[in-house]
């Protein structure tokens, strides 16, 4: 009898460790990033804020002592995104869908994360349309969408740029583009600034050449020139647009994603002083503690500076930590949607006295947006400029706008 | 005996799309399998051009996406109701654009053919990429509803695409093995011959094109059910090359070659993408093997020794008897 009770207390002292180890679950977490090609600086920036998030989230803890994972795959186009998300989701039983560079492939794969329930957090994506006219309640961002940053441009527009009249848009010829446009004018029109559109320029994306364009806006002379270019396009424009003088001749203005990092970096000292910009992160803005902290762990695992998209990513999982926090667990989906309607989670780009929070109407992540001009700067290597004299749009003011939600529904449907 | 082997294909393609359903491993892999079976009905469709006509289009996902678009604009403009009767009219638009791009193109052959058939492609492509407002530009149309019979569960749009795929190929099976067919054989064999014994090359090389198209587009119409999204990648260059590619790899000189092929080429691309972001250079060094070692494909490797099957052997005798 007492080797019997001998042998069941080293039974139950190996099995009941093992045990615990079992109950330890991985909550993963279901990624799509552009890997490869011109918008894959975006994805490797997101992959490694990504996993200094993870770090974070799982050092601090979650229920159960769960442990939070992310897989990411490739997302090529929106037919085979659409098939890694029903496998995230069927297969590798993942809890929450992620990430997502191109606002296509978002407008795709936000229909799997409807059809199967399952919460998907855009984290770079900035089309509009994913939380406004097709919103679904399974669907958060992380990230500004192209609204909120040209609405804020029509603010600086209208106090900030004085005496002009004639203005000209170039875009890439697709939904970002086109979008980017009709919002800023939208804005124009709502804060009752006049303005004559002198010239509309629709260069196709990954345009090499964009000669004949410069020298077309340079007869048009508009007194405001905006641009709705991303990435590399930025990079060439501003480069072929510098020897003609376009910059001398009026002001150029690029709000959504003109001062991402990725193209300070690009133009070094090319860039040219003076010129009006922002992103959905800066580098050296605001001056706060976390900021710098999430900038020098980024810096240290990649050794490079990060790019805006990264900053989504990085939000993208600590909102996700605190919603199972919330919550308890990550298998009740619809608490896990109310623990995130609403949320409040403070972001590297938040000022101090401010934390961003989501709607709980759109799932739309509200942040404060800061335009500013190009000022030499080479505390961020290679990157000769930076952003500075930074001009500071109240967060409420520029989303939820449901007069622009009925519009955009108007115009482009549900 | 020869009956049996005539029909084995059939045979093994029965128990494997059917069986897929009996062994049920999970929702996302009939998902998968549903891809590849409407793929299998898009590179079938194509490759009686390539592999039957010897005719090489590189624009035939103009087809493929026509026959997508217009059954998704027609399901979001009324109701999912009349869905089968939309993936007709997409398939029936397609062939209507295709008699008229065939009507230009076919008056060329070789290259010149395929850059022209690349050329209006890429024009469509671009054209929905442009039409904002109307197609969704790039960022598509999406929120396209199934009839209410076959929502609820992938396994029933698979079995509604298994349907519809099996009719579609038993036609082409036909038409393969048609008067016709043996016609479009020896019109790739040599067209010459062709016109010496009375037929005209054009009308039966325009004929192939329209029934082509048509069943591409009845694939894309298949497509639009199964994701609910359509987008201008569907037309895009790629997808051409993907026809291509299923063909190829699976055996363009057989008729369940491109089947095999587009089984081949979804599921690489499924467990390379799982594991690697350099997923391309895998499906490149595979076909690369394939047209190096199997340039027949791998249905078509049987016949490395040079024996030729009964079609084949069949149209030759046609051709040198002059039936």
């Amino acid at each position: 009898m007492k080797h019997k009770i001998i042998s069941l207390f080293i039974i139950a002292a190996i099995l009941i460790p093992f045990a615990a180890v079992q109950a330890a679950e991985t909550i993963k977490i279901g990624a799509l990033y552009t890997m490869t090609g011109r918008g894959g600086q975006y994805g490797k920036d997101s992959e490694v804020a990504i996993k200094i998030a993870l770090d974070e989230v799982n050092a601090k803890g979650l229920p159960g002592g769960a442990k939070l994972d992310v897989i990411i795959t490739d997302d090529k186009n929106p037919q085979y995104a659409v098939s890694v998300a029903k496998r995230y989701i069927t297969d590798e039983k993942c809890k929450f869908l992620f990430g997502i560079i191109s606002t296509a492939i978002g407008l795709a794969v936000t229909e799997v994360s409807k059809e199967h329930k399952v919460i998907f957090v855009g984290t770079d994506h900035a089309g509009t349309d994913l939380t406004a006219n097709k919103f679904q309640k399974y669907y958060f961002r992380s990230a500004n969408n192209t609204f909120q940053s040209m609405m804020a441009g029509a603010y600086y527009l209208k106090d900030e740029v004085k005496n002009w009249k004639k203005i000209a848009y170039i875009g890439p010829d697709y939904a970002y583009g086109r979008d980017q446009w009709m919002e800023l004018k939208w804005g124009l029109d709502k804060l009752g600034v006049k303005y004559e559109v002198v010239g509309e320029y629709w260069p196709k994306l990954y345009e090499p050449d964009y000669t004949s364009y410069i020298t077309a806006i340079m007869k048009a002379a508009p007194d405001v020139l905006v641009n709705g270019m991303w990435g590399g396009d930025t990079v060439a424009f501003i480069k072929q647009a510098k020897p003609y003088g376009l910059f001398g001749k009026m002001k150029y203005f690029h709000v959504d994603a003109g001062g991402n990092y990725e193209a300070l970096a690009g133009l070094g000292a090319d860039m040219p002083a003076g010129i009006i910009m922002s992103a959905r992160h800066h580098n050296n803005w605001p001056e706060t503690p976390a900021n710098k902290t999430y900038v020098d762990k980024f810096y240290k695992a990649a050794g490079r500076y990060p790019s805006y998209a990264a900053e989504g990513a990085y939000v993208g999982v600590h909102m996700i930590a605190e919603a199972i926090r919330k919550v308890g667990n990550a298998n009740d989906t619809e608490a896990l949607v109310k623990a995130l309607e609403g949320m409040k989670i403070q972001c590297p780009e938040d000022p101090q006295g401010f934390t961003s929070y989501i709607d709980p109407k759109t799932h739309q992540i509200v942040q404060v947006q800061a335009i500013g001009t190009t000022v030499k700067n080479d505390k961020f290597p290679p990157a000769k400029y930076m952003l500075g004299n930074f001009k500071v749009y109240p967060a409420d003011k520029l989303w939820p706008s449901f007069e622009y939600i009925d519009y955009m529904t108007k115009v482009k449907g549900k | 005996m020869k009956k049996i082997k005539d029909y084995l294909p059939w045979i093994v393609y029965f128990v494997f799309f059917l069986g897929i359903v009996v062994v049920n491993p999970g929702t996302h892999y009939i998902h998968l399998v549903a891809r590849v079976i409407i793929f299998s009905l898009y590179a079938v469709a194509f490759n009686l051009l390539y592999g039957t006509t010897g005719l090489v289009s590189f624009g035939h996902a103009l087809f493929y996406g026509v026959g997508a678009y217009i059954t998704g604009m027609l399901v979001k403009a009324t109701s999912p109701e009349f869905f089968l009767l939309y993936i007709l009219l997409g398939a029936v638009g397609a062939a209507f654009v295709s008699f008229f791009i065939g009507l230009l193109t076919l008056r060329l052959t070789g290259i010149y053919f395929t850059m022209l058939t690349l050329a209006f492609a890429q024009l469509v492509w671009g054209l929905t990429f442009k039409l904002y407002h109307f197609t969704g530009g790039d960022d598509g149309i999406q929120a396209i509803a199934k009839p209410a019979l076959l929502s609820g569960g992938v396994t029933k749009y698979y079995l509604f695409s298994f349907v519809v795929v099996t009719i579609c190929i038993y036609i082409l099976w036909r038409i393969r093995r048609s008067p016709f067919g043996t016609v479009l054989n020896s019109i790739r064999q040599n067209p010459q011959r062709i016109t010496f014994l009375g037929l005209n090359v054009y009308k039966n090389q325009l004929k192939a094109f329209v029934i082509s198209a048509f069943f591409a587009g009845i694939a894309g119409g298949l497509y639009a059910g199964l994701d609910g999204s359509i987008h201008p990648d569907m037309l895009h260059w790629p997808t051409s090359g993907n026809a291509i590619l299923m063909a190829t790899i699976g055996g363009m000189g057989t008729f369940f070659g491109p089947v095999v092929g587009a089984g081949i080429l979804t599921g690489l691309e499924e467990i390379v993408g799982k594991y690697t972001e350099y997923w391309s250079f895998y499906i490149g060094l595979v076909v690369l093997i394939v047209v190096l070692l199997f340039p027949n494909g791998v249905l078509g490797i049987k016949r490395l020794g040079g024996s030729k099957n009964n079609e084949e052997k069949e149209t030759e005798v046609a051709c040198n008897s002059g039936n």
